[in-house]
């Protein structure tokens, strides 16, 4: 029997999604695909990515959804950062080390802590190294191509959509029932489908690659309560 | 020449000899097909023969059943500075091991991502009567504040555990700070990074098939995985300067004991029996005598094994070191009687001079080691067992075959014998005037008794085993590094009332949470931390309400789409009842009739929790450690009063055989030979504990033999032939008692040089005890060549 930091597994299904940048890798790995379609570069250990999100969680019989806005730092060696603006500020650092939480005054608040958060970190750089086999232990990894390649449409359409099903050997699909991204360049979309009828949309947009070392004030972001 | 015993002789022997064919068959088959195993856990034949008072189990049976539960437990902590190669060798390893016949599961807390939802599904319904040590504590203080700005974040935040489901049960998100604890409380890392070295360290949690241990493969499946392991450190991918496997778990240590026991009893065995040839041969010049005292050790060994693997279900290597060391007894009986010169009579009349003697020094050692099989412990028992089972056999081999080997004369002139002569002339000058001897023999008894009473002891179970300093060292480092593993110490806390128990162990934790705090205590998980007491969840009620309902409601139901209501203060309370147990199966190990147990991990100071936990009065420290060394002091205590009592018994034998005077003489060359162990023993430094007094039951029996076999001499005449039997069972006792000395295992060693020292003295005792009528010596020397 194990007990772990709930928070652990909430990790898991996040960062399933902050890795879909990457999984595109595994879908080309996996599949033959026509080669207009263009596909996202893996980010290597000396980039970072930064952009802005909005994430709509649809709650089950709710129609609202609630609502948040925001940027997030996305860095193969140093995990994480998740930056709400709207509606409330609060910035979420998840690293090798664990996750935390920035407060209000400027202290941390470690949600959940330890050394086994690398594999999460370690997932997303692992992808991004074209090494897709750790996703692909956990999930069942499928792609097709979208009609906004057929059709030559909309140039911020998707090119191509990758489906992800959690195995049944983890206890992921007890959490997750299936992630759907959809991207060009980079990934734009993102729905995090859960088994209770509820899921997470994820949009994100203003996505740019850059090289480390990172300017002074993203690399704070990455600073909190875990050395 | 061969001689004949006559039919009713020959019908005795071809039953007996069938017999022992069958027993011999059943003790192979016993052993062989696992029905009866060899178990050297010392800690598993301890304990079950107690119960407490009105169903509550005494301290030893909890301690046993826990440390059972332990014993299907086994860790492997792998290390590495590099956690992606953890990771790989972790999962391969842990595969490995998965697939070794015995293993029943392995889980990796490092990378399983566990069972929050079966847990989340258990607690969900009661969320509003439960809260985190963190949470309570700032509603406690009046600071709802941070706890609803918690809630108001977590609807937002990417990594958060909620539903319409979960929030609709707990709007304020409170669960998952329960959830967290309750993880934290159990105390089972996953992934560790050392801040000495910066190096990486999980575990790899093995859970044992229960019948493992009973089915005598336990053995076999530590070989496997000390396989897997040197497979994983051989691999040339894992090296580096942080890479690391240790182990720890009671199966790796109970089968580097029985391992050691096993080969120190094949050493022994084999050296004392070749030492026997060597003697007999060098004595007779003739294998034929031999081939009886084989016989007579032989059949004493398989009908022992058989009798204890017919009765108990395994045997303990501790019985069976024990057992081997009856080739020292059973060979006595056999030299009285091979020893006897031929001289024309017919083996009947021969058995017919020495039954007597060989009758009394049996009742004498079966009455000694019937006391033992009354005893209260199974391991005793099995001793007991062991022993009156192999010497009867031993007994009934000399009336019933030996007479079927034709006789072979002592060759008085060969080495041993020429020994003899010289040693026996010289103690044979020691005669002292009878009140003398009876003042001496008195004397040593009161000696006795009084040493018995005031003798130091020391019982600790850690000086008993040989110990495997790898498997300490690597204990102590999965220990220190992941809080896992180590000497396990629990609180017990008995009171009738379920809601008694959970309150005090509520009580327990927040005595005890300093001493986590300061590293004194790793983890401590109890029922309570499960199941709070209706007490504590009415607690929780009242400061959710107050505290966040109050002030926060509607603030959040601003924020919220998901419609909630107020706390209902009739909702059911979470309660270790049936639906607990089958949903959480994990309380089984907290809880047991009316004792509920808080497990401790990684303890550095015991008497810091017993201090701490002292004012409450129901709950209360539990060192399996101390426990079982103080039962083995209770088990040393009845063996020292059986010892009494035998030697009562062994006092009317001699009193009625021999009259008061020359009773109470023969009586005090067994005593005497004790008084002697017990003071050598102390002098060399052995420790005098429940094992050693067992090893004055020997010194007791074979002493109890020499002097009754001289005593009996001088009834039948035959005083030299009787003292050079003695001599060369002493020769063979020596041989295999010194042996033991040389055990690794320090209890056996502790037999052996009790033994060795109190044989030689019974040897000399009897001389001076028993002198020998000179009219009687003079005839037998007569046929001396």
């Amino acid at each position: 029997m194990t007990h772990r930091w709930p928070k652990t597994l909430a990790i898991i299904a996040f960062l399933g999604t902050a890795i879909l940048p990457n999984v595109s890798g595994i879908a080309r790995a996996q599949s033959t695909r026509p080669t207009a379609i263009q596909m996202p570069t893996a980010i290597s250990d000396q980039q970072y990515l930064t952009g802005s999100f909005a994430l709509d969680r649809h709650l089950a019989g709710f129609e609202m959804p609630l609502a948040s806005r925001g940027e997030f730092i996305l860095s193969p060696s140093k995990g994480l950062v998740w930056q709400n603006l709207e509606p409330f500020p609060d910035t979420t650092i998840m690293t090798d080390q664990g996750i935390a939480r920035k407060r209000d005054d400027g202290t941390y608040e470690t949600i959940a802590s330890g050394a086994q958060f690398h594999q999460f970190i370690a997932l997303i750089s692992a992808v991004l190294a074209g090494n897709w086999e750790p996703l692909s232990n956990q999930f069942t990894v499928t792609d097709k191509q979208t009609a906004s390649d057929q059709t030559g449409a909309d140039a911020n359409s998707p090119d191509w959509q990758i489906t992800l099903k959690p195995k049944n050997t983890n206890g992921l699909s007890e959490q997750i029932s299936q992630i759907t991204v959809m991207g060009a360049k980079f990934v734009t979309h993102v729905t995090l489908h859960k088994p209770s009828g509820d899921r997470d949309e994820i949009t994100l947009t203003d996505q740019e690659r850059h090289d480390l070392p990172m300017p002074d004030d993203l690399a704070k972001r990455f600073s909190g309560p875990h050395p | 020449m061969t001689e004949r015993g006559g039919i009713g002789t020959g019908i005795g022997a071809g039953f007996w000899g069938m017999i022992l064919l069958i027993m011999a068959g059943l003790g192979l088959w016993q052993i062989t097909s696992g029905k009866s195993p060899i178990d050297g856990d010392v800690l598993s034949l301890i304990g079950m023969e107690q119960s407490g008072d009105g169903g509550q189990k005494s301290d030893i049976e909890t301690v046993r059943d826990l440390l059972a539960q332990d014993a299907n437990q086994a860790i492997v902590m792998l290390s590495h500075d590099q956690q992606d190669m953890l990771e790989t060798m972790t999962r391969q390893l842990a595969s490995d091991i998965a697939n070794i016949p015995g293993t029943k599961s392995v889980s990796l807390p490092g990378y399983d991502t566990g069972n929050l939802a079966r847990f989340s599904d258990f607690y969900l319904p009661h969320a509003q009567s439960l809260l985190s040590d963190r949470d309570r504590a700032l509603l406690r203080d009046g600071n709802g504040e941070p706890v609803f700005q918690n809630a108001v974040k977590t609807l937002y935040a990417p990594a958060a555990l909620i539903s319409a489901k979960s929030l609709r049960a707990d709007p304020f998100s409170l669960l998952p700070g329960f959830l967290s604890d309750l993880g934290r409380k159990f105390g089972h890392t996953g992934i560790i990074q050392s801040a000495a070295s910066d190096a990486f360290h999980t575990p790899i949690i093995i859970t044992l098939s229960p019948d493992l241990r009973h089915t005598g493969k336990d053995s076999a499946w530590v070989d496997a995985i000390n396989a897997a392991i040197a497979n994983a450190q051989s691999n040339p991918a894992n090296q580096s300067d942080g890479f690391g496997i240790a182990k720890t778990g009671q199966i790796f240590f109970a089968v580097a004991e029985a391992t050691a026991a096993k080969s120190d009893v094949q050493r022994i065995a084999i050296i004392a029996t070749l030492g026997v040839f060597v003697m007999v041969l060098s004595v007779f010049f003739s294998p034929l005598p031999l081939i009886g005292a084989l016989m007579t050790v032989g059949s004493g060994l398989i009908v022992g094994i058989a009798a204890v693997t017919l009765i108990f279900d395994s045997i303990h290597a501790i019985a069976l070191v024990f057992g081997a060391s009856l080739i020292g007894i059973s060979v006595d009986y056999a030299l009285h009687y091979l020893v006897l010169p031929a001289d024309g009579s017919s083996p009947k009349s021969r058995i017919k001079t020495i039954r007597a003697g060989l009758s009394l020094g049996l009742l004498t050692s079966v009455l000694g080691f019937s006391v033992l099989a009354v005893s209260p412990t199974i391991l005793l028992a099995q001793i007991a067992v062991y022993s009156i089972a192999g010497l009867i056999a031993a007994y009934l081999t000399v009336l019933f075959l030996l007479p079927l080997l034709p006789a072979r004369a002592v060759q008085r002139r060969s080495f041993i014998p020429w020994i003899y002569q010289h040693l026996d002339g010289v103690l044979r000058h020691v005669q002292l005037p009878q009140m003398v001897r009876v003042i001496c023999a008195a004397c040593i008894l009161i000696g006795f008794g009084l040493c018995m009473a005031f003798i130091p002891t020391d019982d600790d179970i850690r000086h008993l085993g040989r110990g495997n300093d790898t498997l300490t060292q690597q204990a102590r480092l999965i220990g220190e590094t992941m809080g896992m593993g180590g000497n396990p110490i629990f609180i017990r806390i008995d009171a009738p009332d379920n809601e008694a128990r959970l309150q005090t162990g509520e009580a327990v934790q927040d005595a005890l949470a300093p001493l986590i705090e300061t590293g004194i205590v790793g983890s401590a998980f109890g029922l309570s931390d499960m199941i709070p007491s209706i007490k504590r969840q009415d607690e929780n009620r009242a400061l959710i309400r107050d505290q966040l309902y109050a002030p926060y409601a509607e603030k959040l139901r601003a924020l919220l789409p998901v419609p909630f209501d107020a706390p209902d203060p009739k909702a059911p309370y979470v309660l270790a009842d049936a639906n607990a147990f089958d949903h959480l199966p994990e309380l089984a190990n907290l809880h047991d009739g009316t004792t509920d147990i808080i497990r401790l991990t990684a303890v550095t100071d015991a008497d810091a929790v017993a201090r701490a936990i002292a004012p409450i009065n129901t709950a209360r420290l539990v060192n399996p450690r101390a426990t079982i060394t103080a039962q083995f002091a209770d088990y040393r205590g009845w063996a020292m009063a059986g010892l009494a009592i035998a030697l009562l018994f062994a006092g009317v034998l001699a009193i009625v055989r021999y009259g008061v005077v020359a009773g109470i003489c023969v009586l005090g060359t067994p005593a005497g030979a004790m008084l002697m162990a017990l003071f050598g023993a102390a002098v060399m430094g052995v420790t005098i504990n429940f094992f050693t007094i067992m090893a004055l039951f020997l010194v007791f029996a074979i002493g109890a033999d020499y002097v009754i076999f001289f005593s009996e001499s001088q009834k039948h005449g035959q005083q030299d032939e009787t003292r050079l039997a003695v001599f060369l069972s002493l020769i063979s006792s020596i041989l295999a008692f010194g042996l033991l000395a040389s055990s690794s295992v320090p209890v056996v060693s502790a037999i052996g040089t009790v033994m060795a020292i109190g044989l030689l003295s019974a040897w000399v005792l009897s001389y001076v005890m028993c002198p020998s009528s000179s009219n009687a010596d003079t005839i037998v020397d007569a046929h001396a060549p």
